[in-house]
């Protein structure tokens, strides 16, 4: 562990020092422009330098879990998409490969190319915003958020096209997709990816060889992969470390063992770390849709044949976990026969990640603590669900 | 006693005084233009199109926020130190404005051309700190206070650089008094002579302008608006608008000391408003490179930037100093100054890029135990 | 510094190209069809009534608990002398805005393909001054489909595209 010194409460100070000093507590407010969502946390400064870290979370804690105890498979999906609003239709597939897993349905080909299509290009989306808020945190004025917010305006657009909806899609159902795609998909998402490749060469060129952004971002809130596993971190937070865990590799899922991508990871464990292999994941997630666009059926079935019109699965449990963008999302349902789940518990990747911030940014400044925060990649709508 | 003014002969302090209007007048006029213009190419540079709603291409923004300024609630909170939060804008508005005094917008035309106005200039540029920490200080807020101590911290940091490169510049025109300084760039600029002293005028000014890369006191996405946090309404637009007049009187004096002012390219004989057109030309192209770098650089954390001054700018000012002055006490030519001062700008440039370095841990003090040790 | 003069470049680079705004609100972009706005109820031209007959299954399975739905005897019915065939039609209907949350399952769950999301700008443009206006009455959900101001696309769930090659065959 990193040698996290001893803190007294606020007013002890530090009788062995030449002169007593008080530490200052600082609030970095539930309303913050860096804060990523309703986060609190109190730093326990001494000058610049941060003693301690004390977040606080549930600002956003909606009874995500309990309410979708009250609603069907169906009305549930509504619900997911809500509780990651930035990579909705991954939380959307993972409830539903759950529900398929506990009710034993098989999915078609086609619905699950064209899933796997849309998670990623949520990826894409999700990491955009990433760039964009931690371009801001260190210090950029608008220029990368505006260009995030770019290229997320194309995807979205395209997720408006397919699914209705801008941000919460209800597109998945247990079983495949609720409609099908329009007939021009393949073709407007290889425009959407030519508008993509433009914008990752944009962040690229704007943060990644910049001398001050290495110099705010590398040797900062560094965490060793033993402490990153110990914390139950996943994701890109995980991999900049040096482990190579990814759900999509170890346990692959949909059709991800049929796709020649690669996992980036890196060993230095800091803030510039994470941002690299974030940088490198959209790459491969470019790589991965154009795999698939050419791997996917033009037409096909996106429902099983036979599919009841109130879904009912039999007594049991289940834990599935996918690779969202932030890390591990895992949906632990329990069954007890009927058409509602009897639980349903979000294994949050953002909380998991989120545990670990006191470690990474205790002796660090308080500019840096910002930074680390930015790093992490939270959501705080999946943290507190 | 009278002077001459516009053809007629006034009293002396008159005349003073109405230059003095007349250039708080321009600088309200180029202050909200300023505004306009940087929410403009700002948004140019993100692909977007800024205000153009209010008046004919938005024009009219800078009037539609003033007025909103104008009609909020003045707070004050309860706790603050009613003296020092009072006077704390004053503070900082009124040593830019008289920072005007000795600038040269045309020939024969300014507000007063003292012979030591460089150095009138920097001591007054100085003086604006003060009003920095009293705001900070004087709101009784965590945030202000660190704000205001960054800001102390890197305003004086940089004054040092700021005036020594001045003081190189001086030692080579041979006087301090702008008005002498422009009229003999009339054949060449002295940026030519002077590269690297332009270089680290430039890097000095962004500093005690506290504009990006080094706006950490009024880092938004941290402090969100540092020592400026408690006040509201038309007190918190004394300080944008004295950042913006602090932006205006540098890029005119760093136009006139570097670039030629009115006179480079075209000669004396120009006309005295394409003059006026040719400052504003030079101005607005400093403003240009101040909003470039502000939209495409991260800003500097505050032990960097100041071990970047330290370490970095003010033993090249020196080093510069030294130069210059070896070339004027020997009479050597100019080019060796062109030579050396190219030299000393690749140096900067890659001593910046090396300075890339993994930044030291602070030193953590272990605390006691809490048991039983209490103070 | 050659980083930094990388940065500065890229941004010269969007400096130079074409703004990506769009003059809202003279300028609307083109929704596409399967876009999902607040729902509205579908009206009948060829009998001149709403397809909704109050059957209560899109309330039941609305996980907000959005709507309030009223039926009546149809006075227009064939048995009384009209020319519908629906022999209940909708009396009251009630659905607030601000809890719908736009999931689509009121359209899926829909027995007469009655109700369908808004897929104008109108069903986006819902600004009101009191939250209570929100609450849409059966007048005002009617109102676009009667004045013939809206193509709705009401999806089959679960239906993939015709394929022509598999359509060609089949002829």
């Amino acid at each position: 562990m990193v040698a996290t010194p001893e803190v007294g409460p606020p007013g002890v100070g530090h009788p062995e020092a030449e002169f007593q000093t008080q530490d200052l507590l600082l609030n970095v407010g539930p309303q913050h422009p860096s804060t990523h969502g309703v986060f609190r946390m109190v730093l326990q400064v001494d000058g610049e330098v941060v003693r301690d870290v004390i977040p606080y979370i549930g600002y956003l804690h909606r009874g995500a879990e309990k309410l979708c105890e009250t609603m069907d498979y169906r009305q549930g999906i509504g619900f997911m998409d809500r509780t990651e609003y930035l990579a909705a239709f991954n939380a959307e597939l993972s409830y539903v490969m759950a529900v398929e897993k506990l009710a034993e349905i098989e999915v078609p080909e086609r619905a699950q190319w064209i899933r796997m299509i849309l998670c990623e290009m949520n990826r894409l989306s999700s990491h955009f915003m990433f760039m964009g808020a931690f371009g801001i945190d260190v210090g950029v004025f608008a220029t990368p958020f505006i260009y995030a917010w770019k290229e997320r305006e194309q995807l979205i657009d395209l997720f408006e096209e397919v699914s209705g909806d801008r941000m919460m899609y209800a597109y998945f159902r247990p079983g495949g997709l609720a409609w099908d795609v329009p007939a021009n998909f393949k073709q407007r998402v290889r425009e959407v990816l030519e508008s993509t490749k433009v914008g990752i060469k944009d962040f690229d060129g704007l943060l990644t060889t910049n001398e001050i952004f290495r110099a705010r971002t590398q040797g900062v809130g560094y965490i060793s992969a033993e402490d990153a596993i110990d914390w139950g971190m996943s994701g890109p937070s995980i991999r900049a470390s040096g482990v190579n865990i990814d759900v999509r590799k170890d346990e692959p899922y949909m059709f991800y063992d049929q796709i020649d991508f690669n996992v980036p990871t890196r060993t230095e464990g800091d803030v510039y770390a994470r941002y690299a292999c974030r940088m490198d994941e959209m790459w491969e997630s470019v790589r991965i849709i154009e795999q698939c666009l050419e791997k996917m059926p033009d037409y096909g079935p996106i429902m099983p044949e036979k599919m009841p019109r109130m879904l009912r699965t039999p007594p049991g449990e289940v834990y599935l976990r996918t690779e969202a963008p932030r890390g591990e999302y895992g949906i632990y349902l329990v069954s007890e026969g009927g058409n509602r789940p009897y639980r349903l518990k979000v294994r949050s990747a953002c909380l998991s990640n989120l545990q670990a911030l006191k470690d990474m940014s205790v002796g660090h400044y308080m500019a840096d603590a910002i930074i680390v925060l930015g790093s992490i990649d939270i959501v705080l709508s999946e943290v507190d669900r | 006693m009278n002077v001459d003014l516009f053809g007629g002969s006034v009293n002396v302090w008159l005349d003073a005084f109405i230059r003095l209007q007349l250039i708080v007048l321009l600088m309200t006029v180029v202050v909200m233009g300023y505004t306009y213009l940087e929410r403009k190419i700002v948004a140019r540079f993100n692909q977007r199109v800024g205000p153009q709603k209010t008046g004919p291409f938005g024009l009219l923004q800078a009037v539609a926020d003033a007025l909103k300024l104008v009609g909020k609630e003045d707070l004050r909170p309860r706790s603050a130190d009613p003296w020092t939060f009072e006077l704390g804008p004053y503070f900082v508005f009124i040593p830019v404005l008289m920072g005007f005094v000795i600038v040269p917008f045309m020939a024969d035309w300014n507000i007063r051309l003292l012979e030591l106005g460089l150095i009138y200039f920097v001591a007054v540029s100085g003086l604006s700190i003060i009003g920095w920490v009293m705001a900070g200080w004087g709101s009784d807020n965590r945030y202000a206070l660190l704000g205001a101590l960054r800001a102390v911290a890197q305003g004086i940091s940089y004054e040092l650089p700021l005036v020594l490169s001045v003081i190189a510049l001086a030692m080579f025109a041979g006087t301090y008094n702008l008005g002498l300084i422009v009229e003999q760039q009339d054949q060449v600029p002295y940026i030519v002579w002077q590269p690297m002293t332009a270089m680290i005028f430039f890097i000095a000014a962004l500093a005690e302008l506290n504009r990006a890369p080094f706006d950490i006191p009024v880092g938004e996405s941290e402090v969100a608006g540092g020592p400026f946090i408690e006040y509201s309404g038309i007190r918190w637009s004394m300080f944008q608008l004295a950042e913006y007049a602090a932006i205006f009187v540098m890029s005119i004096v760093f136009s006139s000391i570097f670039l030629g002012g009115y006179i480079w390219p075209f000669g004396e004989e120009l006309g005295v408003g394409f003059q006026l057109l040719l400052t504003g030309a030079k101005a607005l192209l400093f403003f240009f490179v101040i909003v470039w770098i502000r939209v495409s650089v991260p800003r500097l954390r505050i032990d960097q930037l100041m071990a970047y001054s330290w370490k970095v700018l003010l033993p090249l000012t020196l080093a510069q100093v030294m130069v210059n002055g070896l070339v004027l006490v020997n009479g050597w030519s100019e080019v060796v100054l062109l030579v050396t001062g190219l030299i000393g700008c690749a140096a900067l440039v890659m001593i910046t890029s090396r300075a890339v370095v993994r930044p030291r841990m602070p030193a953590m003090r272990t605390a006691p135990a809490m048991q039983g040790e209490a103070a | 510094m050659n980083g930094i003069a990388r940065s500065l470049m890229t941004t010269f680079s969007t400096f130079l190209r074409k703004p990506v705004t769009r003059d809202y609100p003279n300028v609307h972009k083109p929704l596409p069809k399967t876009d999902r706005a607040f729902p509205l109820l579908l009206w009948d031209h060829d009998v001149d009534e709403p397809f909704c007959t109050g059957c209560h299954a899109c309330e039941r399975a609305c996980p907000v608990e959005c709507m309030t739905v009223l039926m009546k005897d149809n006075p227009n019915h064939k048995s009384l002398g009209g020319d519908s065939s629906r022999r209940k039609i909708i009396d009251k209907f009630w659905i607030d805005y601000a809890r719908c949350m736009r999931c689509n399952i009121c359209v899926e769950v829909c027995n007469f393909e009655a109700i369908s999301m808004n897929n104008t700008w109108t069903g986006h443009e819902t600004s009101v001054y009191d939250r209570r206006d929100l609450t849409m009455d059966l007048q005002q959900l009617l109102s676009q489909s009667r004045a013939g101001q809206i193509d709705e696309w009401v999806p089959v769930i679960g239906q993939a595209n015709e394929d022509p090659a598999a359509a060609a065959k089949a002829e």
